[in-house]
């Protein structure tokens, strides 16, 4: 049994489909003797660029530890499905189950304003302190 | 981003890269760190786009650790990293899309 990080981005329309997809990929999961560590909903967000001439997505995160007949056959449920445009599999090291820093974001603009703690980069700042000159 | 350090092409005796370099500029530049390495970060993720957005240009590019001062070791990660990011549409391949 290995660790997988999967996100897959289903279309804008098939959107309401999305708890019903998950269930059947829990399921799939579970029928192999896996388990699902991590779930997220990320919603749907705006793409950079379209795909598939869509603008928009549903991103789904999911943190699974199956086997490799498992993750075969999922990854064969995404490539099948209409619904789902992309679909992105990482091999992990152990099972990850605090909340990703989408998930993150998400929350804490739920609670109130989103808070920007570092918004000044490691470079590009010409504003140095003349230390050496004063 | 401009490079303002003069570039010295001659034979001069500044052979390795760090630091130092022209003398006769009186203006001292701020030092370049790697962050993540100030931090201790265990593994760059792909999904945490405030950061990665840091390490592109206005044009989409990954900024190269020459300017940024990141380490090898996290640069290979942030390349990685960013490229996931832009498989998933969460980051731009280029302004151009």
């Amino acid at each position: 049994m290995r660790h997988y990080e999967i996100v897959f981005l289903v279309h804008p329309d098939q959107s309401e489909q999305v708890p019903a997809m998950v269930e059947r990929y829990r399921g799939m999961i579970s029928a192999g003797g896996g388990t699902v560590h991590r779930l997220e909903d990320w919603g749907r967000r705006q793409l950079t660029f379209p795909i598939a001439k869509v603008h928009k997505a549903h991103y789904v995160l999911l943190n699974i530890e199956c086997d490799q007949k498992t993750l075969a056959e999922l990854t064969g449920a995404f490539r099948f499905s209409d619904a789902v445009l992309r679909h992105l599999v990482v091999n992990m090291d152990e099972a990850v189950t605090e909340p990703s820093p989408m998930a993150k974001a998400a929350q804490e603009e739920k609670e109130g304003g989103p808070r920007r703690s570092r918004d000044d980069s490691p470079f590009a700042s010409d504003d140095d302190d003349m230390g050496v000159n004063a | 981003m401009k490079e303002d350090k003069p570039r010295r092409s001659g034979p001069g005796g500044a052979g390795g890269g760090g630091g130092g370099g022209g003398g006769n500029r009186s203006f001292s530049r701020r030092r370049k760190f790697c962050r993540f390495t100030a931090e201790g970060v265990k593994q760059i993720d792909y999904k945490d786009l405030g950061t990665l957005k840091q390490y592109i240009t206005e044009t989409g590019k990954i900024v190269p650790s020459r300017i940024t001062g990141t380490k090898a070791f996290y640069q290979r990660q942030l390349s990685s990293a960013i490229k996931r990011a832009r498989y998933l549409a969460l980051l731009p391949y280029t302004d151009q899309h």
